[in-house]
């Protein structure tokens, strides 16, 4: 019994200390380095920030160039599955024609109506907000994190917290921010959370990732039911998101309430990042 | 000149692991092979498993330790991370290496098996006690199980490789 722990104990520190064949450092004195490491990343202090915002966007730069080829065969792969199922989805387009051609009466009497509306209130506003456009440099789906790394950074005005839409609607908040680029936190990632407003109800809820490509809606009141047609706006009651921005659609999936995002966030590749929301006489 | 270009060829060849390491790092890798919300792998813990058990020559831990650094930025984990997990996997790979006398697949496979989850739950402990990110364990579970499930797999080819190296070197 004595003899075996005492193997172990060998075997051990032989494993941590030795440094073997063409092994400059001994994986003990590596462990205690990480250590160190880990402790001065979680500490706030300004210039292991700046180090690790220098180190962020030199491997953003080599990881963009060096993950073209994946992407590259990924993207041919989509292409011939897509190529595949052509003709099944020539079927459902045809289909999704005729329908579209029924509602194209309706929708052109309801716009008419709609705009009449708009000229007796008011309404007819432009995008509200001052934007910087940027590109998505990498997509992250990891089991820890769903992200995407954009290539615009403090250099654009871009700070912790701002808004990012696509295609006019909400995508994610910015929570890293380094010079050249920056880290989005997509909606459906598990630690996005973000305080709504459901139209036409005026509901206030929270909108949580849940690492699937729905959010759900959390603190709803007890008597709501969805109707068909809640649309999801941010609230701004956290004070930092801009109230108003468009995110998605109320459905109910798994007795759960979910939204079903307007722009898909696993599809996104540019995207415009909220610096500041105009005042009403400069949207116009 | 002839035998100058054998040897740099030679070189390259075993830097072949090496160069996989840091490539799937830096690149996309786990988000190419991330589907259906299920099916992901650690390809980083199979080569170093496989590579510091078999060969300690062909990867230096100094370059396990900066391929975690790496992971770290790209994956917006906290600095040092990756770097412990890889670290743990390179021990239980050493201590298995200085404690077994003849390996086996079956023998690597199943302390394999003790690295993967040493190394996960380690990072799972750090995210969880020293940040504020949230992870879906369960997510975490299927990228340890397809990691076990693969590793024979990929033992097959990194055997190959490893016949051919040898082939290149000592013909």
């Amino acid at each position: 019994m004595a003899t075996s722990r005492d193997d172990f104990g060998i075997a051990i520190r032989s494993a941590l200390l030795q440094r073997g064949a063409k092994q400059k450092f001994s994986l003990f004195v590596l462990i205690l380095i990480s250590i160190v490491i880990f402790a001065v990343d979680n500490t706030e202090i300004k210039p292991v920030k700046v180090l690790r915002s220098l180190i962020n966007d030199s491997i953003y730069r080599v990881s963009a160039i060096s993950s073209s080829p994946l992407r590259f065969a990924s993207g041919t792969k989509d292409f011939f599955v897509k190529h595949i199922f052509i003709y099944e989805e020539n079927e459902q387009l045809k289909t999704e024609i005729a329908e579209l051609k029924k509602q194209k009466f309706n929708t052109s009497y309801l716009e008419t109506e709609n705009k009449q509306l708009q000229e007796v209130v008011e309404l007819d506003k432009k995008l509200a907000f001052t934007t910087v456009g940027a590109k998505i440099m990498l997509d992250k789906n990891s089991p820890y994190l769903n992200s995407a790394i954009i290539n615009k950074g403090s250099n654009a005005g871009i700070k912790l917290g701002m808004p990012v839409l696509s295609k006019g609607h909400l995508v994610g908040r910015i929570v890293e921010v380094n010079y050249i680029s920056s880290r989005i936190l997509l909606l459906n990632d598990l630690n996005s959370k973000i305080p709504v407003v459901i139209s036409p109800s005026g509901d206030q809820a929270i909108l949580s990732g849940i690492g699937k490509l729905k959010p759900s809606l959390e603190y709803l009141p007890e008597n709501f039911y969805p109707g068909d047609n809640n649309l999801v706006y941010t609230s701004g009651k956290d004070g930092v998101l801009v109230p108003g921005i468009s995110i998605g659609k109320v459905l109910m999936e798994d007795d759960r309430m979910k939204v079903k995002l307007f722009t898909d966030p696993t599809q996104i590749f540019l995207v415009n990042v909220v610096l500041e929301q105009q005042t009403d006489l400069e949207a116009m | 000149m002839a035998l100058n270009i054998k040897i740099i060829k030679e070189s390259l060849l075993r830097l072949g692991p090496l160069i996989l390491l840091i490539y799937i790092c830096v690149s996309e890798f786990h988000t190419q092979f991330y589907y259906w919300k299920i099916f992901s792998f650690n390809l980083q813990f199979i080569i170093i498993y496989y590579w510091i058990l078999r060969d300690p020559s062909i990867l230096g831990y100094g370059f396990v330790f900066l391929c975690g650094i790496i992971n770290d930025v790209i994956l917006s984990l906290p600095l040092g991370t990756s770097p412990l997990s890889y670290l743990f996997v390179s021990l239980v790979a050493a201590y298995v290496r200085n404690a077994t006398v003849r390996s086996t697949l079956f023998t690597d496979w199943f302390t394999f098996v003790v690295a993967i989850l040493g190394g996960n739950m380690l990072t799972y402990f750090l995210i969880k006690n020293f940040t504020e990110m949230q992870t879906e364990y369960t997510s975490v579970f299927y990228d340890s199980m397809f990691t076990f499930i693969l590793y024979p797999f990929f033992w097959g080819i990194f055997e190959l490789y490893k016949r051919f190296i040898g082939l290149r070197i000592y013909d």
